[in-house]
């Protein structure tokens, strides 16, 4: 059987080598501590001995190509002998081995957190980073200190530090826990553990146990107290919406309209299979009425005022973790069946906490709809960017006077929040009132739905 | 009590026109063939066979490693080989013929070319061992003969070189050495060296221990040529030949030190040539000629005729024993293989060379005179050479199938816990040349040099394997006198001047000290340990590790501190920090004249390599020292002042300037300070200062070497590691600064730290 000739690994590091010259011919006799062949390695170039004498059978391994060491590179033996079937090596291909990590990606839009967390409506405005000269001074503890407050189980926030750089160091703790009577505290065993283990300050817990002592019921009280950390999509939502009523003043007009004649005239469509919801009626009658006021549609900084030419019609949705208002693009440009298909995707995608920063960016005006919620009346705030926003509650059955007799109608009140530096009163009036017009319409509604 | 050794030098001016004689060295002088020695009864067949079987077991194990570097040792094919590839393929004549002419008890040491003269050395030493020894060697062989013991002694052999270069647990080293530092003291090996001539200062102390021990061994040193332009070598070759050892000067031990310089010259270093290049002698044994006046016995030696080696070894160790050594063999051979196998050798050597080298190669020349002395035939070579072939193969087999070490052990070796409780009977107690030097105590008080005069005397009395010598320590008892009328006392065997060689002597006591003496020696200043550091930090350190705690390095560097004096950069460091970084090295500095004494004597009876720091500064000071005997432990601190508010640790001389902080602390604020004098730095006594700042919770760490680098950082960080939930402040560290120790009194004032240095670091965190 022949023998295989093997690529040395000459380092110790030397992972592959390449054969610049075979030195004998296949065929060709081999004395042992002939040169067989020489090899290019990091270093050098070396030549391979034989070990062993006979004839060169066979050249597996070409010159100039890169082989593992260790690897097979041709067959030595005596004339005639077979020869195992050719194994060419896998050439290890240098780029493969030396290939850089995989360059960055973009992760994908959904790796980037709940799409909702990115409302740019209620996008958090950046954060400003403290200097260094204008960080705040960090509380500084001695470890010491830190563990003997740790061990009583109390705050150390509070206490003065007289150690270098105002630091708090045990002494201060020591004193802190005499001037607060810490010897006289009375705490049962299992209280202390878990206050302790809940990181809480027994100073701060009331005693209601025998002579004041503090009881593990009092620990689990002040646990279920503990305020709890705002989401945040709710931090966002705060700041959004006190930055609207901090900035625009803000004046509500409502209005009674009277839905009983569009009830009846959706409950026939709806028995065609007609899929309007009376917000779709709104909605339409939102922008239809916005199209007639112009200044309702409009945004300002402040200094100077911007009509916007398309209706964007947010709508609020309601959901568990918050509210979010997704956008239906060009309502103006949309008839009421688009109105309906369009703001039936969005609320979908909205529950689904799916919804685009696109879709929920760039409205011009608002309907938050409370009508589900069986309401009298709200006021709603306006969304920043936006100069005004629509609260619609619930229909309600009410006695009401017409032609001079009192007649149960199905009423719903709308009231509108309008940013008093675009909007004046009249105008809110005019406009609220050019919807309920709308609504009460009949005419309109059957063109619409013909 | 025997004649006085002290002596004054008598000597008058000559200035008579002469011609100094350099002598001539004989090369090539053998003239026997094989059937000449088997004629003169200098060998018999069975040895002359066993010599060429010493020969392939080398050009076994070091193809098999050729081989195993291209899956081509076929025992062993997929055996991955990891470590150097330093083959001797070539020389092994050299190894073979060396060994062959040395004696069981006699030792060698050697490099990293040095699997050929570790092989050689054992197996030589097993066909000349008794039963007994040979049955210790193979317990698990219970029958046969003594042939079959030997040749079961042989094989395990082999199988433990191969375990030891395979890293396994049974290897010689259990794995912790491998190829460039395997060591078999139980034939007298003390080990190769992977230091370039870092083993010519161990073997030249360990002929310095044969001497002294009167053992009638030689020591033969085995060093490439290319070691000999290491400066530790020629310091070596010098300490070797010292005058002292032969003249009149030689008390009882009259004869020089029994060892064999053997260059093992290949004519390469690792690639320069070393005649034609590097070097301005055509021959290493011109070396000897600037050495000794006898040229060292020195000749230039066949290395390619194994009888010729055999015999040039067996005219050297005769000469050793007779008390005429050293001799300096310059044994010219070839390395058929590059530096390593991946040294292509075509860059600095041509194919003519090594063919011509090839073709006297010293195993096919002796089978043909094996032949031709008609002492076997190639029928009975190719029995040798397949026995040999087989025996290695199964060791081989067996090696790379043998346990590796567990890797928990990792650590194991790294110091011994042994010490010198109770001297044996051949020890204990010699007797004095004159007598031991009056210690003047007032009031029971000694000065701190004066405490370490007394641990000398003491130890030196009580154990003749003390022995104590550095520069100028003898009849000038030292540039401090710490030592002075030891010699008198003790005679110059036992303390004596050494050259200035500060490597050498740090590397000649390292060897004595794995040589069976417990020598002390002495650095004049600590800034001369950096010109030792390879010895002590490579070497001391290292062999009770290396070798799998085969070999104890019992031990005691003294190094003078010299901060203060105004002797600018080079005589003023405080070094220890370095020293702390090598594990293997115990580091000590005492403060107090009781501790000076009581350490010192824990450091000459502890089996580990001590470095014991001394302080210029506190040489004068005093303390009570009790007159008798006791030992303060290494590793213990000492508390030397109670307090409740901060730490101040510290050693040396900064530990009286943290008392006298510790003093103004309590007057000026009332801070009641603890005061540690950690006194030993390896090992650290962790415990009583971390137990101090858990009471305390502030802590300074202080020392006299400069900051940058200090082991206070490793203190300090430590406590902050471990206690950092006790600690009410940062903790501290005050040193001197991160600068050059000057000479101006006002700049070195700056430079040092002081008391209020001290007090302004407690204060910051107070
Ligand atoms: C102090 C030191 N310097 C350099 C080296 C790197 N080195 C290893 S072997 C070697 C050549 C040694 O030459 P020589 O003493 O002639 O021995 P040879 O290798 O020829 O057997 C060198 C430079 C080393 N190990 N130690």
């Amino acid at each position: 059987m022949a023998t295989p000739i093997i690529m040395p690994k000459f380092g110790q590091m030397t992972e592959e080598s390449a054969i610049v010259e075979w030195c004998k011919k296949e065929g060709e006799p081999v004395a042992k501590g002939d040169i067989l062949f020489t090899v290019e390695t990091d270093k050098s170039v070396m030549e391979v001995e034989s070990f062993e004498e006979g004839t060169l059978l066979k050249i597996v391994v070409a010159p100039g190509k890169n082989v593992p060491v260790q690897s097979t590179v041709g067959f030595l033996g005596k004339p005639g002998e077979p020869v195992p079937e050719a194994t060419v090596t896998p050439t290890v291909n240098p780029a493969a081995k030396t290939a850089p990590l995989a360059p960055p990606v973009a992760p994908p839009a959904a790796a980037r957190g709940p799409a909702v967390a990115a409302v740019p409506i209620l996008a958090p405005a950046p954060v400003a980073v403290p200097t260094a000269a204008s960080a705040p001074s960090r509380f500084r503890i001695s470890p010491r200190a830190a563990a003997l407050a740790r061990n009583c189980v109390i705050d150390p926030a509070r206490i003065p530090g007289s150690g270098p750089g105002g630091r708090v160091v045990e002494k201060d703790v020591k004193a802190y826990l005499e001037s607060r009577g810490y010897a006289h505290l009375r705490v049962t065993p299992t209280a202390k553990q878990l206050a302790s283990k809940e990181k809480l300050d027994l100073l701060a817990i009331t005693g209601t146990g025998e002579s004041g002592r503090v009881t593990l019921a009092d620990v689990e009280r002040v646990i279920a107290e503990r305020p709890k950390p705002m989401s945040r999509m709710r931090q966002v939502i705060a700041q959004r919406l006190t930055q609207s009523v901090v900035t625009a003043p803000h004046f509500f007009v409502t209005v009674e309209v009277d839905m009983t004649d569009l009830v009846a005239l959706r409950a026939e469509l709806k028995q065609k299979g007609a899929p309007y919801t009376v917000t779709d009626f709104i909605s339409q009658a939102v922008v239809l009425t916005l199209k007639e006021f112009p200044d309702v549609n409009s945004s300002t900084d402040g200094k100077s005022i911007r009509w916007n030419s398309r209706v964007h019609l947010g709508l609020a949705v309601s959901l568990e973790q918050g509210l979010v208002v997704p956008v239906i693009r060009d309502a103006d440009e949309l008839s009421l069946a688009e109105l309906n298909l369009r703001s039936r995707e969005l609320a979908e995608k909205a529950r689904a906490m799916k919804l685009t920063p696109d879709e929920m960016a760039g409205g011009t005006f608002t309907i938050s709809n409370m009508g589900m919620l069986d309401v009298e009346n709200f006021t709603a705030i306006i969304n920043t960017g936006e100069a005004a926003i629509l609260a619609v509650s619930s229909t309600m059955q009410k006695p009401v006077v017409r032609d001079n007799r009192v007649v149960v109608r199905s009423i719903m009140k709308m009231t509108l929040s309008s940013d008093h530096r675009l909007i004046d009163g009249a105008m809110a009036a005019r406009f609220v009132n050019g919807i309920r017009q709308k609504l009460e319409n009949m005419e309109l509604w059957k063109l619409l739905t013909a | 009590m025997k004649k006085s050794p002290t002596y004054l030098s008598d000597s008058r001016p000559k200035f008579e026109p002469y011609e100094i004689d350099c002598g001539t060295i004989p090369a090539y002088r053998y003239k026997g063939n094989l059937a000449t020695e088997l004629k003169a009864k200098h060998l018999t067949g069975t040895e002359a066979v066993a010599i060429l079987e010493d020969m392939l077991i080398i050009r076994e194990l070091e193809e098999m490693i050729v081989k195993l570097r291209s899956g081509a040792y076929e025992p062993i094919r997929d055996y991955n080989y990891r470590g150097p590839t330093h083959v001797s393929v070539g020389q092994e004549g050299t190894a073979a013929g060396a060994c062959a002419a040395l004696q069981l008890a006699d030792n060698i040491t050697s490099t990293h070319r040095g699997h050929g003269e570790s092989l050689a050395k054992g197996t030589v030493a097993i066909r000349q061992m008794e039963e007994a020894q040979l049955r210790q060697r193979v317990p698990q062989f219970k029958t046969g003969g003594r042939e079959e013991l030997v040749e079961a002694a042989l094989e395990e052999h082999v199988y433990r070189t191969i375990c030891e270069l395979f890293g396994k647990d049974d290897g010689y080293c259990r794995g912790r050495g491998g190829s460039m530092h395997i060591a078999d003291f139980t034939v007298g090996h003390l080990g190769a060296n992977a230091i370039v001539g870092g083993g010519v200062p161990i073997a030249t102390g360990a002929a310095l221990s044969n001497r002294y021990l009167q053992r009638g061994n030689v020591v033969c040193c085995f060093a490439g040529d290319g070691a000999y332009a290491n400066g530790v070598v020629l310091e070596s070759l010098n300490f070797a030949a010292q005058a002292q050892f032969t003249n009149h000067l030689a008390d009882g031990l009259k004869g020089g030190l029994p060892i064999i310089f053997l260059v093992c010259n290949n004519h390469y270093g690792m690639t320069h040539r070393s005649d034609d290049e590097v070097m301005g002698v055509d021959r290493m044994a011109r070396r000897a000629a600037g050495f000794a006046n006898n040229n060292m016995h020195a000749e230039v030696v066949n290395g390619m005729n194994v009888l010729a080696v055999r015999e040039a070894v067996l005219r050297a160790a005769k000469l050793c024993r007779e008390g005429k050594g050293p001799v300096l063999l310059d044994v010219d051979c070839y390395r058929y293989w590059g530096h390593s196998l991946s040294d292509p050798r075509n860059e600095y050597r041509t194919k003519d060379e090594e063919a011509a080298w090839k073709a006297i190669d010293p195993i096919e020349s002796y089978k043909a005179e094996l032949i031709n002395a008609g002492v076997t035939d190639t029928a009975g070579i190719a029995a040798v050479e397949k026995r040999v072939a087989e025996r290695n193969a199964r060791a081989a087999k067996r090696a790379a199938t043998a346990a590796d070490p567990a890797a928990e052990d990792v650590l194991t070796f790294m110091y011994t816990d042994t010490r010198c409780e109770t001297v044996p009977a051949e020890f204990a107690n010699p007797s004095l040349i004159g007598s031991l030097p009056e210690i003047k105590r007032v009031n029971g008080e000694l000065t701190y040099k004066d405490a370490l005069k007394e641990a000398l005397v003491q130890e030196m009395a009580r154990d003749k394997r003390v022995i104590f010598y550095g520069e100028d320590v003898a009849d000038y008892g030292g540039a401090f006198k710490v030592t002075k009328g030891l010699m008198e006392a003790f005679g110059r065997s036992r303390v004596f001047n050494t050259p200035i060689s500060e490597a050498c002597i740090c590397g000649t006591a390292c060897g004595a000290a794995m040589n069976g003496l417990r020598p002390v020696a002495e650095l004049m200043y600590f800034d001369f340990a950096l010109m030792s550091s390879d010895q002590i930090s490579n070497q001391a350190a290292k062999w009770h590790y290396m070798s799998g705690a085969q070999t104890e390095v019992p031990l005691v560097i003294r190094a003078s501190a010299g901060a203060g004096k105004g002797y600018g950069g080079q005589h003023s460091q405080t070094l220890e920090s370095m020293f702390c970084h090598i594990p293997g090295l115990y580091v000590v500095y005492p403060a107090t004249p009781y501790d000076a004494k009581g350490m010192l004597k824990s450091a000459i009876r502890d089996n580990n390599p001590v470095l014991f720091v001394e302080s210029q500064a506190l040489y004068g000071m005093k303390g009570v020292v009790p007159e008798g005997e006791y030992l303060v432990p290494l590793g213990v601190a000492d508390v030397k002042r109670e307090g409740s508010d901060i730490t101040l640790v510290a050693w040396g001389p900064v530990v009286h300037d943290c008392l006298k902080a510790a003093d103004k602390l309590k007057a000026e604020r009332g801070v009641s300070a603890e005061v540690i004098d950690l006194r030993s730095l390896v090992p650290l006594d962790l415990d009583t200062v971390l137990r101090s700042v858990q009471k305390t919770g502030r802590c300074v760490v202080a020392s006299q070497a400069v900051h940058i680098g200090s082991y206070t950082g490793e203190i300090a960080s430590t406590i902050q590691e471990k206690v950092f939930d006790y600690l009410d402040a940062p903790v501290k560290r005050v040193g001197a600064r991160n600068g050059i120790a000057p000479q101006s009194h006002i700049l070195e004032a700056a430079f040092l730290p002081n008391v209020n240095d001290i007090l302004t670091a407690a204060n910051a965190i107070l």
